[in-house]
């Protein structure tokens, strides 16, 4: 085995026991690329403070820190937040008793955060791409409400969980079985219902008033912008009822897949609804799909509408998320709109406190190797609400057991 | 339909006229046709072809630096620098990077094809755990877009197979990634017949589901014996046969068996198995059951825990093809590691492939292999552009059993090649060029070289 180093295993075993360290401190990253992903572009040989979890000072008079890393010019961004995932919902895909997102019972109530499981092996590769934190959003059931998205950042500490029920999935467009329009119609009623319902509830005494339903308090919170409502659907007939749905009712509206969205841009745009899409979509998958391509991301972004990329399927393969934007970048895209694309433009769609650098933001941070986009890169260090965490994960530990010289059966290696 | 041999009749007629053997009045001999569906692939129109100062990777682990690349007829002429061919197409690929065709040894385009609708869903006969008498080039939509969007990402040659839901789930087909309203105008010339072998989880979850064997590992191993020890059956047979026959007798041929006739091309050496596996003790399993009804185990696909058993794989000259990250979504592929290809290459005589199982990454193979080579060279290996690309060319084609007709830039090979815009494992490398028999196939830049499917012709 000429090529294999000889790592030494505890180290490994070291830092897949995980950080505990969770005294403030206070760091102070020189002589970065700074990609903010806000107005203030990308600083050169700047400095970034945080502490407490939050970024404290860009490019202070002085550096005032516990800690102080030279960055050596390397690139800084926002930690990369994934999204429409089931991350920490599903160890093994295949395996029922491992998986919690979805349920046949479910309804537009479900909150899957009470399943998240900050220990999964897939918490720990996915920071190999750089998330920082995730968007995970359950599966549902038979209702096409699919329950409430949550917040998770990728610590894999037992408190990763930063915001449950902010976001309410529906699934729309093309069904097995009966016809899309009822769904749009059920969606429909429901919003005029629960206007009615606000609007009675002033004329009628206080005796005859009924507490609302949880899933009316569901709707509700939608009427009033509390909560977005995260649609899935491609055809661009749904995606212009849902446009006239929202108009209609001042909901907060957000597209995933939104495969058609090419055909109507310009009224998205309008509308500020942002589109979370695959990058790598690009085949006719059905009737509902036939404009998926790779160039639709710098489409829609020259056509003024906020892109956010997702790897929708198998959340096992969330790391690559970066590479997803490489891709969108090759086909179109500029750098710097696939950056926001994987951070601030998500942050934005999902009310989050993070996914740039500015003063008062989360210290959700990642320092590249070199171009964040490029196959050959790696994370140098990544830094989740202002604390270090290592990209080292259980497929580091089997490739090292393997590579390993031994007499002793593999099993001794560890 | 029965066929004969001519050279075989005329040899019985020689026998009966001379009259010198004691010999029975023997029936027309029973001869199996082994390639009933032939290719009618041709080449698209071709020039003669000159490609200048690129960087060349040849697939056979040379890195050329301002090199030129002539293709003649169809093949590669030479390749060197300061070529000069007078009346050839020159194209000036200063800066631009040049590569075999990309070849794919497990896709299902055309058998699991876009749009995905029921009607569409042909890649497995979920029906019998041994359908070895099925076909996947019976099944192919050669109107699948997913043909043209491999194309897009160099795809030149790839292995259509039949799913994994079988123990043996049928033959694969080998096409070449040019457009045809048929499979027969795709098919690969002469290229072998792969069998689909498939071990593990799926089989017995399928089948177990609904009782009958296999529903457990040992189940899939009774499955394939009992199989093997027909097919041993059937290959005497056919073999006493043909044996009693020669000797002047005239026997009555065996019952033909469509199911068997594959298994027994595969004892015969003429077919190649092309084996779903995942486990490092499934594939020491699989290794030894060919050894044990004498037929070699062939290609490991996903072979996810394939960097356990890397020795074992080179030493019993066995390819393996691998993801680079795919993870998870089973048991079977939770032992993952990035550098699962890179590890199993690192052995003497290895055969690594970097596969997609997928229409959206056999768009980026190249991709693919880089995400290994950059993942293993963090962590100890030295793998070079050069090496990697013989993951997704030569070491593929080798598996398919095309290793003297592609795969690599040498003189008198076919002349698939692509013409990338930078150092293909970028994730920023686009094919700009593809030429399949020296004809181009494909051309980022020029609309006439960008096919379109019939089904998405004139939709909006």
């Amino acid at each position: 085995m000429k090529h294999f180093k000889l790592f030494k295993s505890s180290l490994i075993a070291l830092a897949l026991a995980s950080s505990t360290a969770s005294y403030a401190e206070s760091i102070a990253i020189t002589n970065a690329t700074v990609h903010t992903v806000t107005e203030q572009g990308v600083l050169e040989n700047a400095t970034v403070v945080f502490e407490n979890g939050k970024v404290t000072a860009i490019n202070p008079e002085t550096i005032n820190a516990d800690t102080i890393i030279d960055a050596e010019g390397k690139i800084l961004t926002p930690g990369l937040i994934g999204a429409m995932n089931q991350l920490g919902l599903v160890e093994v895909s295949a395996v029922s008793r491992s998986r919690d997102a979805s349920d046949k019972k479910a309804d537009i109530t479900f909150d899957a955060s009470l399943a998240f499981n900050p220990r999964s092996t897939v918490v720990l590769h996915s920071r190999k791409g750089g998330i920082t934190s995730n968007v995970v959003s359950p599966r549902g059931g038979e209702d096409m409400f699919k329950g409430q998205t949550f917040v998770a950042d990728l610590s894999g500490e037992f408190d990763s969980i930063r915001v449950n029920n902010n976001s309410v999935l529906i699934d729309l467009g093309a069904k097995s079985e009966g016809s899309r329009a009822l769904s749009l119609q059920n969606l429909q009623f429901k919003l005029e219902d629960a206007v009615k319902a606000q609007e009675n509830k002033g004329t009628k005494n206080k005796k005859e008033a009924k507490e609302p339903s949880r899933e009316e308090q569901v709707i509700n919170a939608l009427l009033a912008g509390d909560k977005a409502l995260v649609a899935h659907a491609d055809r661009a007939t749904d995606l212009l009822a849902l446009l006239k749905i929202k108009q209609q009712f001042g909901l907060d509206l957000v597209f995933v897949g939104a495969a058609d969205a090419v055909l109507i841009a310009d009224k998205i745009a309008q509308a500020k609804v942002t589109v979370v899409m695959n990058a790598l979509d690009n085949l006719p998958t059905s009737f509902d799909t036939l404009h998926s391509s790779l160039k639709n991301a710098a489409k829609l972004t020259n056509a003024g509408v906020k892109v956010a990329l997702s790897v929708s399927g198998d959340t096992h393969k969330l790391y690559e998320l970066r590479f997803h934007a490489g891709n969108a970048i090759a086909n179109g895209l500029s750098a710097d709109d696939a950056l926001a694309a994987v951070t601030a433009n998500v942050a934005q769609a999902f009310n989050l406190d993070s996914g740039t650098i500015a003063v008062g933001k989360t210290a959700d941070l990642v320092l590249w190797s070199a171009d964040p986009f490029e196959l050959s890169t790696q994370v140098s260090q990544m830094w989740i609400n202002g604390e270090e965490y290592s990209t080292i994960s259980r497929q580091d530990a089997l490739r090292d057991r393997y590579t390993t010289s031994s007499d002793m059966p593999r099993s001794y290696v560890k | 339909m029965q066929k004969f041999l001519p050279s075989l009749v005329s040899a019985a007629l020689a026998v009966a006229l001379t009259g010198c053997l004691q010999s029975e009045q023997q029936n027309e001999r029973v001869v199996i046709n082994k390639n009933p569906y032939p290719s009618t692939y041709k080449a698209l129109p071709l020039q003669t072809t000159l490609i200048k100062n690129a960087t060349v990777l040849t697939g056979t682990g040379s890195r050329l630096d301002n090199a030129d690349v002539l293709m003649v007829d169809g093949k590669i002429n030479q390749i060197g620098t300061d070529i000069v061919a007078e009346g050839a197409v020159e194209i000036d690929a200063n800066g631009k990077w040049i590569t075999p065709g990309i070849i794919d040894v497990h896709s299902h385009l055309g058998v699991y094809p876009n749009p995905s609708v029921e009607s569409h869903a042909d890649g497995n006969e979920m029906t019998s755990p041994n359908t070895s008498e099925v076909w996947a080039e019976h099944s192919v939509w050669p109107q699948d877009p997913g043909f043209e969007a491999a194309r897009e990402g160099g795809i030149t040659t790839l292995q259509i197979l039949p799913g994994s839901a079988n123990l043996f789930g049928g033959r694969g087909v080998t096409l070449r990634n040019v457009p045809s309203h048929t499979m027969q105008g795709m098919k690969f010339p002469d290229a072998p017949y792969g069998l689909k072998m498939a071990c593990g989880e799926n089989p017995k979850r399928v089948y177990g589901s609904r009782k009958v064997l296999p529903s457990t590992r040992m189940g899939n191993m009774a499955g394939y014996r009992m199989a093997w020890a027909d097919a041993t059956e059937y290959k005497r047979a056919w073999e006493k046969y043909d044996a009693d026959y020669d000797a002047g007798k005239n026997p009555l041929a065996p019952e033909r068996d469509i199911e068997l006739d594959t298994l027994k091309g595969v004892l015969d050496g003429d077919i190649l198995i092309h084996n779903h596996c995942y486990k490092a003790e499934e594939m020491a399993m699989m290794i030894d059951l060919g050894k044990e009804f004498n037929y070699h185990s062939g290609t490991f696909h996903h072979a996810v825990e394939a960097y356990k058993i890397a020795d074992m794989l080179a030493e019993n000259g066995n390819c393996a093809a691998m993801w680079p990250d795919w993870w998870g979504f089973k048991m079977e592929a939770y032992d993952m590691v990035h550098e699962n290809v890179a590890i199993v290459d690192a052995m003497k005589n290895s055969c690594a492939v970097v596969h997609s199982d997928s229409d959206s990454t056999i768009q980026r193979l190249n991709q693919e292999a880089g995400k290994v080579m950059y993942r293993a060279n963090e962590n100890g290996f030295e793998v070079t552009p050069e090496l990697a690309i013989t993951w997704i060319t030569a070491n593929a084609a080798k598996s398919l059993g095309l290793a003297d007709e592609t795969g690599s830039l040498e003189n008198g090979k076919k002349a698939d090649v692509v013409i990338w815009n930078q150092n293909p494992f970028s994730v920023y490398a686009q094919a700009e060029q593809v030429f399949v028999d020296g004809a181009k196939v494909y051309d980022r830049f020029d609309e006439k070289y960008q096919a379109k499917s019939d089904f998405l012709l004139g939709q909006r």
